[in-house]
């Protein structure tokens, strides 16, 4: 295993998903990877299970198991070594310009066969990086910027290194935004976080949620109720909702299992009946112990059914968060009876015009207090000495929120 | 923190929602009064009411919303007594540093307590959030807002300068956040603060490019790592419903109109003078040339007067065959269209993070300290340079 040792904790643990703690890895945890390249990947790690990473090639998963979230290792066979975080290096500058610089020239000797070799022989990828430096006939000529940006290059190349990315709200949203940004309805983490902060979502908090974007919006209210409070969510299929975002995040049981509840927009009708009616137990025979484990299931599952649309019904919510694929006013007329006065209503859309027309029917319902409609702006820089900008290449859009409240 | 009750009782924080652009807090308090533009109201009448009540006035000069506080609503209607954080920052910020509840913040300056109030909720009641101000005044009213709303179970305020003395507490802060004018002065310290056993991490509130370049220098010195800078706003939209934008072809309409209207007002113009011409003549006995002119003159009139209002006719049918009639007849439809408001926030200020990863006493591959030997060179170089 590797050297590490940190400050004042052993590892704990590794008991799966019941554990409370969410900074180490545990056994079944679905981890992202962030390879040299700014490439992240996601692997679930399974007990003497092997984690694959492309080129990097793969390892023991065991040896991931119990580490800390956010440490960088790199593969050595099978096995794994944590490398220290590395500073940001100052850049000199120097008289150097590509002036004498021209594309299309020769100027690596080294093949590619022969760099081959030299990874096959079981050089070190810093050896083999030296070695092209040394070989290569314009290196002098390039700029302090551009050796650097050079060796990062070769770096991501040949160091066969990843970082474990801890499932935080903001990195999964990020992992997710930039892996399939449709799944997730073009949801940024800017607007993500301020719909949670316009909602008031606090601990011990109940609260009412239409999530079509894949889970990402129940996560981050889960995330922030922290194992207590209500989410009652309302889907639009008949088995318990998928939300695939719900898995990257490694919650703990205790973070889900007594505060998500979910009907779908059948249920959730007031005057909602079944199509086939539980079968009055007093009345049936029971025929063997499968059949009572199967009536036992049934009953469950109807009891939970029952008291979430008594839950619905009772209302009170204190904010009403939708991320929909259908049309925004339609979900408002079902839900707003059931969240109290004072209590925030948050819609986002990816999309500027279903909000502008929602806002100019809202405005003209007294129930609605002071209906806003925002845009999400985000812009990142890259900060290295002597090298600060915004990013060349941004995302488009963070999409659109509105925001009202309740009287 | 704050009333969690659906009824307003005596003693509550209020929040009370005039307009968009006036927002104001206050403690209901039977006795006292409410006097506004909107009116006249009396505490006492506020009390059992279900919060997110409209509320007229005793004088029926008008009505008032009453709002339970939220931290969000307490930024719009907050007492400022600095520049405060809103919504848009403080939101990023704290899934940045993955606030949530239980978390242990560090915060320094307090300032107006904007964003003391959105951590207190986030973190809960078993969380901790440590506030610092150097301002003594501005601490001590501070401390009287975070008792009066509930939240001195959570926040611990001191007043102290953290740049010159450091913070009150060691390794126990899952993240800190520095709205200074010099942040670089307390980075050290806030390293102090912040735990080393798991990854912890770092936002500093600057709204000049000069601080953020001292700042990261400062952080990459102290063993900060994952340095990243961002900026980000909420550009309000204001949302109108407007007539349906008329058909060029209305445009071309009207100009055809008010080039015929001008030829039949020249017409009538010469036709006026001619009569009195006539007129003149007839009275003065004298015929010949002048009445030659005459009638060559409406011949040419008459010709022109012809060829002009054949061209109108056909371009009329062309326009009314190819024009919907919505626009054409300027019929009332309207359409919904928005746009960023005149005048928006355009800058608060650069919000720069970073990660202090747990301390590893592992020594370093000697494969790696290769790689890393004729880069340290170079930044020894440059840190004396500084």
């Amino acid at each position: 295993m590797t050297d590490l040792v940190t400050e004042g904790s052993t590892k704990p643990s590794t008991t799966p998903k019941n554990a409370t703690d969410r900074h180490h890895i545990h056994e079944g945890d679905f981890v992202m990877f962030r390879l040299l390249n700014g490439e992240v990947r996601s692997q679930q790690v399974n007990r003497s299970g092997a984690i694959t990473l492309g080129r990097l090639g793969s390892f023991n998963a065991d040896e991931l198991i119990g580490q800390l979230y956010g440490l960088t290792h790199e593969i050595v066979g099978k096995s794994l070594k944590v490398i220290p975080p590395r500073n940001m290096e100052d850049v000199e500058d120097t008289e150097a310009t590509n002036e004498l610089i021209n594309d299309g020239m020769a100027v690596q000797p080294l093949t590619a066969m022969e760099i081959e070799t030299l990874k096959q022989s079981g050089v070190h990828a810093a050896e083999i990086i030296k070695k092209q430096i040394e070989a290569h006939a314009n290196y002098e000529l390039k700029t302090e910027y551009s050796k650097d940006k050079y060796k990062k290059r070769k770096e991501a190349k040949f160091l066969k290194a990843f970082t474990t990315v801890e499932p935080t709200l903001f990195n999964v949203c990020e992992y997710w935004f930039h892996k399939d940004q449709t799944r997730i309805r073009d949801l940024r983490i800017d607007t993500l976080s301020q719909m949670i902060n316009l909602a008031n979502i606090r601990p011990g908090g109940r609260y009412l949620a239409v999530d079509d974007v894949s889970g990402l919006l129940v996560s981050a209210i889960l995330d922030r109720l922290g194992g207590d409070g209500r989410l009652l969510t309302i889907c639009d299929v008949d088995s318990p909702p998928a939300y695939p975002v719900m898995t990257q995040m490694n919650f703990p049981q205790h973070i889900v299992v007594p505060i998500l509840a979910s009907l779908n927009w059948a249920t959730a009708e007031e005057d909602y009946t079944p199509v086939a009616l539980l079968p009055d137990p007093a009345q049936e025979s029971i025929k063997s112990d499968k059949h009572r484990v199967r009536m036992n299931k049934r009953k469950a599952t109807s009891n939970l059914l029952a008291s979430a649309r008594q839950e619905l019904f009772v209302g009170g919510f204190e904010g009403l968060l939708i991320a929909s694929e259908y049309e925004p006013m339609s979900i408002l007329e079902r839900l707003a009876p059931y969240i109290g006065g004072s209590a925030s209503v948050v819609i986002y859309s990816p999309h500027l015009q279903p909000l502008t027309s929602l806002q100019n029917r809202m405005r003209l319902d007294p129930q609605y207090l002071a209906p806003s409609v925002t845009e999400s702006w985000l812009r990142r820089y890259q900060v290295l000495p002597g090298r600060t900008h915004p990013t060349m290449m941004t995302t488009g859009s963070g999409g659109y929120l509105l925001h009202a409240t309740k009287m | 923190m704050w009333s969690s009750s659906n009824k307003i009782a005596a003693g509550d924080v209020v929040i009370t929602w005039l307009t968009r652009d006036v927002i104001q807090p206050f403690v209901v308090t039977p006795g006292k009064d409410l006097n506004s533009r909107y009116g006249y109201y009396r505490h006492s009448d506020l009390i059992g009411q279900p919060y997110g009540s409209k509320i007229g006035s005793r004088n029926g000069k008008g009505f008032i919303h009453i709002l339970r506080p939220t931290p969000e609503l307490w930024t719009l209607a907050l007492p400022h007594r600095t520049q405060i954080l809103y919504l848009a920052d403080i939101a990023f910020i704290t899934s940045w540093l993955n606030i949530r509840p239980g978390s242990v913040v560090v915060e320094a300056g307090t300032g107006s307590g904007s964003f003391t109030h959105s951590i207190t909720r986030t973190v809960g009641r078993n969380g901790k959030v440590f506030s610092y101000e150097f301002h003594e005044a501005r601490a001590a009213k501070a401390r009287d807002e975070f008792e009066t709303h509930g939240m001195s179970d959570v926040v611990t305020l001191t007043h102290r300068n953290v740049c010159k003395d450091g913070f009150t507490v060691e390794n126990v802060a899952d993240a800190v956040f520095l709205d200074l004018p010099a942040p670089w002065d307390a980075i050290d310290h806030a390293k102090s603060a912040l735990r080393k056993d798991r990854t912890a991490r770092i936002c500093c509130f600057s709204p000049c490019m000069e601080q953020v370049l001292r700042t990261v220098t400062s952080l990459n010195e102290t063993g900060f790592t994952d340095i990243t800078m961002y900026e980000t706003l909420i550009r309000p939209h204001e949302v109108n419903q407007l007539p349906v934008l008329p058909s060029i072809a209305v445009a071309s309409e009207k100009l055809k109109k008010s080039e015929r209207k001008r030829e039949d007002k020249r017409l009538r113009q010469i036709a006026q003078a001619r009569a009195k011409h006539t007129e003149k003549r007839k009275r003065s006995d004298d015929e010949g040339a002048d009445a030659e002119e005459d009638r060559m003159e409406r011949k040419k009139t008459k010709t022109r007067n012809g060829t002009d209002e054949g061209e109108a006719t056909t371009q009329n049918a062309w326009v009314s065959a190819t024009t919907p009639d919505s626009l054409a007849g300027g019929d009332a439809s309207t359409q919904v269209v928005s746009r960023v408001m005149p005048e928006v926030r355009g800058h608060t200020s650069f919000l720069t993070f970073a990660v202090l990863l747990p301390r590893v006493q592992a020594s370093a591959p000697d494969i790696e300290s290769a790689l890393q030997r004729d880069r340290s060179d170079l930044s020894s170089g440059l840190s004396q340079c500084d």
